[in-house]
């Protein structure tokens, strides 16, 4: 008998191919809509409904079943809460990594094997192979830097059908189906933020005071701001100093180097060099690697002949030099790196990112997982 | 291409067509401007309200031009302060505008015609306005509004012999009527009428509102001037000269229109399978609402798209909103029965050879789902 996907779609070109392969791969498909936000805000209408009915379209000429899953309460408190508190507290979270987490590798996974599911799919650009999570074949759209924190549990049972393909690929496919979908704008960004940006989501939901903007090194007031947690280290762009955009009196630029949450004050400098914005170390927390993590790389890497006799890869020594590369941003180069469990640190100097994002490792193609950076 | 969702949208009639075109350019002219060439517009534009207002037994000065019937009927609603009536199937332009000035809703009866007695019930010394449409735009349900009117003369004689002033205003959304029902504003007894070009194969974003002497409007959209001072604005000369061509062509086929679509209607209700037939009675003779119990419309809609067959669920809008029609509920639909509801609105663009085919693909792709969800 077939085995059973339930594949989560959201109306875009990438989960529609997704539904389309698995049918045509012979599994027996239910495509799910994942209802997680439906509040508009001001200026911007929220999709929701017309997404759903673009997957739902799709799910028809499939000729496959189709079901909504209201999963929006559980997202507000997982994903929404956690971004807001994350922001409140000066950090730059990622909300796309928790929903993936908490709500698509999670919660439908296990209501989708509970309703008798043999795996679950989504249209993501990954692959897995023998359990671990690979880079997908097109290195431009790759997506598992937002996936780093699923679990194995659900890994093992994830299909990702269009990971071997690259997005004009998928494009063409739709196309050739008569997938409309193919023709969609692409969506950017955080979805519930659309195209509003995270800046007025945040003013919506986050009260916030005005304050001094001031010169790091000389404690100098430069101007003002709207609310500290509007700003990320290494930021130059929209800092109104004196009435002057970015830049006072030589036309250099200043930088945020640092905030201060408690007294609602945000540091900027002109110094490029300056050791807030750079760093050879970066400090993880709430680590998550799958299979072994990085310590089975570090076996790979150092000892391949010891493998297999005694517990190569638990050896503290070893996992020091565990020798890896990091992905900072989604997209972003991949950066050679060592890794002892809690510290990365690289050979060169890199721009330091904001706290609260996260730093995922890699081995060759497989993302080993990675944790949120200090 | 078969469209049968003619109570969404209707294409412009050449006829309408032909006559907007000089509007737009040669006879381009600001009405309010002081020379020749644009007084001659303005003339036209007048002469062309007065047939408007003609075709609904009304004058040029009774008519307000507005962009749609939305904008119409939220300018009906400007003439009460409170105590306002409203049906509850009505379209969310009315609804919506009532709601927010803390209106009440009058029950419908299962047949969805408005329950007189609750009517009766609900109106006090506060009431002011009652808002009921002419033609439902779900079910196309008409409203006995000759019985309203009467309840209202009754209420209005009743309050002058206690010497209560209070104004009682009756408005119509007529928008889904005009091209099936000889429409007399007083013959229906109604203050406050609301006409759309776009339901009458005229332009979209063309309406009008009958204002009788005793309805006191306040403008919404505040400028130039125009309009009397209730719609201020250029007026939208090519908007007024196609919706007039429109209503012309309206009235004259009336007869003739409805005894097509009687036919059309029949043919789809005899060779039509398995469906239960939600708007039995009292329906404008273009609406056909079906119900396909523990099917999906929304799946119909889209399987029929693929064959080129258009249709609407519930409303077009409210499945677009993704939300559940507000209309068949009040009628005491269950959410399955809701859930499996096509409305086919009938139209010009559509022959008789036409509706054997559509209930032919109707019935095989009713058919394909139900096999689908045995299988």
């Amino acid at each position: 008998m077939a085995k059973t996907v339930y594949v989560g779609m959201s109306g875009g070109v990438d989960s529609s191919v997704a539904a389309l392969l698995l049918v045509e791969q012979g599994y027996e498909v239910v495509g799910v809509y994942m209802k997680n936000w439906s509040e508009d805000l001001p200026g911007m209408k929220c999709p929701w409904a017309e997404d759903l009915a673009d997957a739902k379209r799709v799910a028809v000429k499939l000729g496959i079943d189709f079901e909504v899953w209201d999963f929006e309460q559980e997202y507000k408190e997982k994903v929404v809460e956690y971004m807001l508190t994350e922001f409140r507290k000066g950090n730059t979270p990622n909300p796309d990594i928790m929903c993936n987490q908490e709500i698509k590798f999670k919660l439908f996974y296990e209501k989708a094997m509970a309703a008798g599911a043999d795996f679950i799919a989504t249209g993501h650009y990954a692959r897995v192979k023998d359990g671990q999570l690979m880079r997908a074949v097109d290195e431009n759209k790759d997506q598992t830097y937002f996936l780093y924190r699923i679990s194995e549990e659900a890994l093992a049972h994830t299909l990702f059908p269009i990971g071997e393909m690259k997005k004009p690929e998928v494009k063409k496919l739709a196309e050739k189906h008569g997938l409309h979908n193919a023709y969609k704008k692409e969506s950017m960004g955080v979805c519930f933020v659309g195209e509003v940006g995270m800046k007025d989501f945040l003013k919506e939901y986050i009260e916030t005071e005005p304050g001094e903007i001031r010169e790091m090194e000389s404690e100098r007031v430069l101007g003002y701001h709207e609310g500290v947690i509007f700003y990320t280290i290494g930021q130059r762009h929209g800092l109104y100093l004196s009435g002057v955009t970015g830049e006072v009196n030589d036309g250099m630029p200043y930088y945020v180097v640092k905030k201060d949450i408690k007294n609602n004050i945000v540091y900027v400098s002109k110094n490029l060099n300056s050791d807030q914005l750079w760093t050879k170390e970066l400090q993880l927390k709430e680590c998550l690697f799958r299979l072994g993590g990085f310590r089975s790389a570090a076996a790979r890497e150092l000892a391949p002949a010891a493998r297999g006799d005694g517990p190569a890869g638990r050896d503290p020594e070893r996992d020091k030099h565990s020798s890896i590369s990091v992905r900072l941003r989604h997209r972003a180069p991949l950066i050679p790196a060592t890794f002892d469990g809690e510290k990365l640190r690289f050979e060169k100097e890199i721009k330091r990112p904001a706290s609260g994002q996260s730093a995922v490792l890699y081995d060759g193609e497989i993302c080993l997982g990675g944790g949120i950076i200090i | 291409m078969i469209y049968l969702d003619h109570a969404a949208a209707t294409p412009v009639a050449d006829k309408v067509l032909t006559a907007m075109k000089p509007y737009f350019a040669a006879e381009f002219f600001n009405p309010s401007s002081p020379y020749l060439p644009a007084k001659k517009v303005a003339a036209e534009y007048e002469t062309t309200k007065g047939a408007i207002a003609h075709a609904i037994g009304a004058k040029a000065s009774d008519i307000v031009i507005t962009a749609g019937a939305t904008e119409a009927n939220n300018l009906a609603f400007t003439a009460a302060e409170g105590g306002i009536l409203y049906l509850e199937t009505e379209h969310d332009s009315v609804r919506r505008v009532a709601e927010s000035l803390g209106g009440e809703s009058i029950k419908v009866l299962p047949s969805g015609l408005v329950d007189l007695k609750d009517l009766r019930e609900k109106i006090t010394d506060e009431t002011e306005m009652i808002s009921i449409s002419l033609a439902n735009n779900e079910l196309g349900t008409i409203q006995p509004l000759a019985e309203v009117a009467e309840i209202i003369r009754e209420t209005k004689l009743d309050r002058m012999k206690r010497g209560i002033k209070k104004q009682l205003l009756l408005h119509s959304d007529a928008s889904q009527a005009l091209n099936l029902l000889d429409i007399n504003v007083a013959r229906l007894g109604v203050d406050l009428l609301t006409l759309n070009a776009a339901k009458v194969y005229g332009p979209k974003g063309v309406g009008a509102l009958y204002v009788s002497h005793d309805a006191r409007l306040h403008p919404l959209v505040a400028g130039g001037g125009q309009e009397k001072g209730l719609r201020s604005g250029t007026e939208n000369v090519p908007g007024v000269i196609g919706f007039a061509v429109a209503i012309d062509e309206a009235k004259k086929h009336l007869k003739s229109n409805r005894a097509k679509y009687k036919e059309m209607r029949q043919i789809l209700l005899s060779e039509l399978a398995d469906y239960e037939l939600i708007n039995r009675k009292h329906a404008l003779d273009n609406f056909v609402v079906l119900c396909y119990d523990g099917l999906d419309a929304e799946r119909l809609v889209f399987l029929l798209e693929a064959k080129e067959v258009y249709v609407a669920t519930g409303a077009a809008c409210a499945a677009s909103k993704g939300v559940r029609s507000h209309v068949l509920s009040a009628i005491g639909l269950p959410e399955s029965k809701i859930a499996g509801s096509l409305r086919l609105s009938l139209g010009e663009l559509n022959d008789v050879d036409q509706i054997h085919t559509a209930a032919r693909i109707i019935n095989e792709v009713i058919k394909s789902e139900k096999d689908r969800i045995d299988g």
